[in-house]
């Protein structure tokens, strides 16, 4: 299966199915289903941009949903003020990545947990703030717009023109991210993550690498934002509200950090999970989200993505040739990890 | 190319506790350098100071003359420093040949967005150096590992993998923190055979820590004893090892005097 898929000729082949796919489906399906992918391609992004920082880049991020704000906020600032589309998406992407490094630049200098602590702050900062600053935000009315229907000589409906939209948007985020988390910059990320003094004995300074990868992320939220605006056409305060960054972080997890499969499936776990958790019995939402997050942790701590990777190596391992079992792996690199720290943690004693 | 490094009254505390006291010494370019002495007896320590993850409190630094006393670690690279570790750290979920090209990050061009955008350059030079990745192994007789994931390897194997992808660097002061720890007899053997193909076909100059007197013996051109932090003795291994300075650091002053 894995062999059959290296081959060339069948990856351009699905490769042709797929964007067949995207073509047609959004034509054929209904409204409903249209809107959901829809929401699924914003909050894959979202999930994605959190990959950046947290799964390669192995900082604790617990603020993306306010790079998702700001950028919903420009963009609904933008349509209202009738500025030309392509600015308003660049100025959804630029000012949440330029919010991102100034932030990075503050707090990868405090090392730790720091990213983390002022990640906490930023959606809990911003929902007053999104209130507070009504001139441009409309206040706790939020802020609406229908820039996004479906122009008439297209002669589609506005779903289907919506999704278009974020689907080009979302492939195209994703082939750039790919592309950057792979070779030199995939690299030095995986690096800093594992072992700081490593790092920078190979010349790449943890520092920058920290405060790019977070610039990244923050980008990616904003790109997320102009298309939750897209999609929704309505942003108000409680879209940056903490709790959805929570959400964002477990379905990273689930989806399985560090792997785009992962984010997209994550996207799915952001959109699906509430919703079916709130049709079991709306008392039990949260507990049922929580069992599901540790559910996962248990059985594949590297999310579902990992599934297929999994199964295939308790294949092997049933069979004759011995696979490591991913939980001893993770120990061994535990220890491996400890142990190379000593060296220039501690002074020679 | 290869670098000269010279020491001057390097001095390193933490607190209260000296670690290194007045260090002094000279390395020759192209040369094989020892570092030797009993354990903690601070010669990690001065490794961190000289690839700048410590930074001491006194004295100068130089490599090939330029002070890099206070430099960031990551900026070393760009004087030519390459480093190995005790425990060799390597992204063991990564094949052996990712590790590898992970040692030329400095010398690949292209910001983040024209690695994002996969321009031609980058494709290019990603495509060359994965080339001499592969190369660099077959040389080191990890060929035939450059596509397993670095945790299928044993740690003897490990340290092979973190030499080459120091060697990626191209450096021209390459540090080696204790090469043959935990190597069984036959895989010492193979390194000295590396460290000498080395010197031979590179232009590098390299500083070894070692508890090894074998490996010491066969390939250092000079050795410092370090004792307490503080440089005991300098000149040939030969000459270290019949010291009785040094066989009293080691074994003690009672013994010493037993033995002889």
């Amino acid at each position: 299966m894995s062999n059959l898929l290296k081959k060339p000729a069948v990856r351009w082949g699905a490769l042709v199915v797929l964007v067949a796919l995207a073509v047609v489906l959004p034509l054929m399906l209904p409204e409903v289903a249209n809107d959901t992918i829809a929401r699924i391609c914003v909050f894959a992004v979202a999930v994605l941009g959190l990959n950046v920082v947290m799964g390669y880049g192995g900082q604790v991020s617990l603020g993306q949903i306010f790079f998702l704000g700001l950028g919903s906020y420009v963009t609904a600032y933008g349509a209202t003020n009738d500025w030309n589309i392509v600015l308003t998406f660049l100025a959804a992407l630029v000012l949440p990545a330029i919010a991102g490094l100034v932030i990075a630049l503050a707090a990868a200098r405090l090392g730790g947990l720091a990213i983390a602590m002022v990640t906490i702050a930023l959606p809990i900062v911003g929902l007053p703030l999104a209130r507070r600053l009504d001139h441009w935000t409309g206040g706790s009315q939020g802020l609406s717009s229908r820039f996004s229907d479906a122009p008439e000589w297209t002669g589609l409906y506005h779903d289907q023109w919506q999704l278009y939209i974020v689907l080009v948007i979302a492939v195209v985020t994703f082939v750039l991210v790919r592309n950057f988390v792979r070779g030199k910059f995939g690299r030095a990320l995986a690096i800093v993550k594992e072992n700081e003094a490593v790092a920078s004995s190979m010349g790449i300074s943890p520092y920058w690498y920290k405060v790019l990868s977070f610039t990244i992320a923050s980008m990616v939220g904003g790109i997320s934002g102009f298309m939750y605006m897209s999609v929704v056409q309505y942003t108000s305060p409680e879209t940056l509200a903490f709790h959805h960054s929570i959400t964002l972080l477990a379905a990273m997890v689930v989806g399985g950090s560090a792997t785009l499969a992962g984010s997209v499936i994550g996207g799915v776990y952001f959109v699906f999970v509430p919703v079916l958790t709130n049709a079991i019995n709306p008392n039990l939402t949260a507990m049922l989200q929580g069992a599901i997050l540790l559910l996962v942790l248990f059985l594949l701590p590297g999310g579902l993505a990992s599934l297929p990777r999994r199964i295939a190596g308790l294949r092997r391992s049933s069979g004759s040739r011995p696979g490591a079992p991913p939980r001893e792996e993770a120990a061994t690199r535990a220890v491996q990890k400890a142990a190379s720290k000593q060296p220039t943690r501690k002074a020679d004693q | 190319m290869a670098a000269r490094v010279t020491l001057q009254g390097v001095n390193l505390h933490f607190g209260g506790v000296k670690v290194l006291r007045d260090v002094s010494f000279d390395v020759e370019p192209g040369s094989v350098f020892g570092l030797v002495g009993p354990n903690g007896a601070g010669k990690t320590s001065l490794f961190n100071c000289i690839s700048g993850h410590y930074r001491p409190s006194s004295g100068s630094i130089r490599i090939d003359g330029t002070e890099v006393r206070g430099s960031r670690p990551s900026h070393m690279a760009s004087f030519g420093l390459a480093r190995t570790f005790q425990h060799p750290a390597l992204q063991l979920r990564e094949t052996v040949l990712e590790n590898v090209m992970l040692g030329a990050h400095t010398r690949l061009r292209g910001g983040p967005v024209a690695w994002s955008l996969r321009l031609p350059h980058v494709v290019r030079a990603e495509k060359e150096l994965r080339g001499e990745a592969l190369r660099l192994l077959e040389e080191n007789g990890l060929g035939w590992a450059a596509h397993r994931r670095a945790d299928e390897l044993s740690h003897g194997l490990h340290k092979g993998v973190e030499l080459c992808r120091a060697l990626m660097m191209r450096p021209g002061l390459l540090l080696l923190d204790e090469p043959a720890a935990g190597l069984p007899h036959s895989e010492v053997e193979q390194l000295i055979d590396t460290v000498r193909r080395l010197r031979a076909e590179s232009d590098v100059t390299i500083i070894i820590v070692e508890h090894h007197m074998g490996l010491i013996a066969a390939l250092t051109d000079r050795v410092v004893v370090l004792d307490h932090g503080a440089k005991l003795m300098e000149g040939t291994a030969a000459e270290a090892q019949s010291d009785p300075r040094v066989i009293e650091a080691y074994i003690g002053k009672d013994e010493a005097d037993a033995a002889s």
